[in-house]
């Protein structure tokens, strides 16, 4: 209790927005996260809280344990050791559809889209989910707000056609929409650049930036291999090596953080 | 080139001619079988289409599960053979009217899928198959359990018709009625869950699991669902069937009974309504008519006769045209018809519509 008013003072000196709230509590808050598969450790010893509409980014060399801790967030695999608390109640070891219905919602790396479904009906599924149903507004259709999503993230065009039918870049912002349709407090994406040409990766920052600007209340952590895009759209920035957090900072900090650059072995952290 | 004059003139031609909505369709198909009565065929005859009519309900109750839901059941003839007991224990004991043994063995039968769902559900694809198997012969063991004979009888349990009370032709004829409009009764129930918005969640599961899950769904719960309303259905099947054999037996919990709705459904196609009830027709016309009578009349004129092995022969058969059907057609005969039918109608957009359809189309046939 000590413990969680010093880091809750500490983050109200930080950001200086709304402090009696964030005094009381953070809208996520891990404490030493492990995952071990076998004998490799994949998350180690992971802390770091996040509040109410921020917008953070982790990011780390392929193979740091940024998917796996994802899962263990969302409840796809549950820790060794570790608290997930999210609004002051610990979320660990509950299943990934209650951790949905309170509120955190994840996209995959490897896009997910249900293949016999039109795109539209790939949301709709989301908007079935008690949290999802709860969510749509009073007087509107279930259909109708999963094509305003499908607006939102630009796919409209599409939404008739069989998911199995459209394209990558398409499928990318679907798995957005999906994430989105229940309104989470707090939405994880995972590599949502990855495989997504200059203009794509450029439409979607916007978007995500939008987003945030539509819903500011809403935390949004972003999880990337590549810094450069992460710079536009977060605050603050969390790097894992080998499972294990190495730095955080805002964005500036993190590029010319000599350790990060080590991590990197060289390769220049702006074009990795 | 005259070729593909022909072609194009032809596909145009078949286009309008078949331009029906799938509506209508469904009634005219329905029109055909209320007027089979009429024509003046044999008991027989219209006792193969009666159990089709079973057989049809039987195979859309698995395909809601299976080709809907993605959830493998390969011990479909346990809730068979539960609507089935249930409906003739009732009768037994307490000689109830059908229209209340009828729900009664629905009620029973569901009750059983959440009890047995509960186990079965975690696990999945092909170990979900083997768990399934297993209930029905543990039935099947129960039911032929020899201190439980005063209960199941030696040879089964004898009921009566539904329609005891008519002459033997008029019995025919309504239990034909009957079972048609029970048939349509569950195939539009089946066909309105399939597609309301709890049948897209069955499909996200079908599709992907661990996504449906991301997006919130309580996956076990819509499973159980799924096999509930499935083995509600099959064991209406499976009281019908007992009224129409006039005896409830334990060989209704064998393995080959449990491959009836798998061969139908690829037979007519997976995933869809009216593919489980084309497949259940031509599954009861191929079995009882072109292998139960054509076939050994053919084989009389040679002064030939069939050997009584011949009946195992025939899930050989089924079988094999169900891994042929597979490769060649996965998609099933219905399906595969009415994805034609779909191409034929782009081809007539082409003639209004111009190129670009054309290209479209010509893309299609390609792949
Ligand atoms: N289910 C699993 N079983 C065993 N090892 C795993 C599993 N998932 C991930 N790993 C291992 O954990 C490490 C971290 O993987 P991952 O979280 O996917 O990294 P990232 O997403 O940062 O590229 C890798 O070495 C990977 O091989
Ligand atoms: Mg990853």
């Amino acid at each position: 209790m000590r413990e969680d008013l010093e880091s809750g003072k500490d983050t109200s000196r930080r950001t200086g927005i709304r402090p009696l709230k964030v005094l009381t509590m953070h809208l996520l808050e891990v404490k030493g996260l492990t995952k071990r598969f076998g004998g490799l450790t994949a998350v180690k010893d992971v802390s770091f809280h996040i509040d109410e509409g921020e917008t953070i980014g982790i990011i780390g060399p392929n193979g740091a344990g940024k998917t796996t801790l994802f899962n263990l967030l969302s409840g796809f695999l549950t820790p060794d050791s570790g608290t997930i608390i999210l609004k002051g109640e610990n979320i660990v070891g509950l299943a990934p559809h209650k951790i949905v219905n309170k509120g955190i919602a994840r996209t995959f790396q490897v896009v997910r889209p249900f293949h016999h479904l039109p795109v539209i009906a790939n949301v709709m599924v989301a908007l079935k989910s008690p949290r999802g149903a709860k969510k749509i507004e009073w007087l509107k259709t279930m259909e109708r707000k999963a094509a305003d999503i499908l607006e939102d993230v630009g796919i409209s065009e599409v939404m008739l056609e069989p998911a199995e039918n459209v394209g990558h870049g398409i499928l990318k912002r679907l798995e957005m929409a999906k994430a989105l349709a229940t309104e989470p407090d707090l939405l994880m994406l995972d590599e949502p650049f990855g495989g997504l040409n200059p203009l794509e990766t450029d439409f979607l920052t916007k978007s995500i930036t939008r987003m945030h600007l539509d819903e500011p209340s809403r935390a949004i952590l972003v999880v990337e291999h590549k810094l450069y895009a992460l710079m536009k759209i977060v605050r603050r920035v969390i790097v894992l090596h080998q499972g294990e957090k190495i730095a955080e900072g805002k964005p500036e900090e993190i590029a010319n953080n000599k350790l990060v650059i080590e991590v990197y072995m060289g390769k220049g952290i702006q074009h990795a | 080139m005259v070729l593909s004059y022909l072609r194009r003139a032809h596909s145009s031609f078949a286009a309008h001619v078949f331009d029906i909505p799938p509506r209508l369709m469904v009634f005219l198909f329905l029109l055909i079988l209320l007027a089979v009565p009429i024509t003046g065929i044999s008991d027989y005859y219209m006792g193969i289409l009666t159990s089709a009519n079973v057989l049809a309900i039987f195979a859309v109750s698995w395909d809601l599960l299976v080709g809907r839901t993605g959830q493998i059941s390969l011990g479909h003839s346990l809730f068979l053979g539960i609507g089935g007991y249930s409906s003739a224990l009732i009768f037994k004991y307490y000689g109830l009217p059908i229209w209340i043994t009828i729900p009664l063995a629905m009620l029973i039968g569901s009750l059983f899928s959440v009890l047995i769902g509960f186990p079965c559900l975690r696990v999945k694809g092909p170990y979900l198959a083997l768990v399934t198997m297993a209930f029905p012969l543990i039935l099947y063991r129960i039911v032929k359990w020899a201190p439980l004979t005063p209960i199941f009888g030696r040879v089964g349990i004898i009921v009566p018709s539904f329609f005891h009370f008519l002459p033997i032709r008029q019995q025919v004829i309504a239990e034909f009625y009957f079972t048609l409009i029970l048939l349509f009764a569950s195939s539009v129930i089946i066909y309105k869950i399939a597609n309301s918005k709890t049948g897209i969640v069955f499909m996200s599961i079908l599709d992907d699991e661990v996504a449906s899950q991301a997006c919130g769904i309580n996956v076990t719960k819509h499973k159980l669902m799924a096999f509930v309303i499935s083995g509600m259905f099959a064991s209406l099947a499976g009281c019908l069937f007992v009224h129409l054999l006039r005896l409830a037996e334990s060989s209704v919990f064998l393995l080959t009974v449990s491959f009836i709705p798998v061969i139908i459904t690829f037979l007519g196609g997976i995933g869809t309504i009216y593919g489980p009830i084309v497949g259940a027709y031509i599954y009861s016309i191929l079995d009882k008519y072109v292998l139960g009578q054509m076939l050994p009349n053919l084989l009389e004129q040679w002064q030939m006769t069939l050997p009584t092995e011949f009946e195992y022969a025939k899930l050989l058969i089924f079988t094999s045209i169900v891994v042929i059907l597979v490769i060649k057609w996965p998609r099933g005969i219905a399906r595969y018809t009415t994805d034609r039918l779909e191409d034929l109608e782009e081809a007539r957009d082409l003639d209004e519509r111009g190129p670009r359809i054309w290209k479209r189309y010509k893309q299609k046939n390609r792949n």
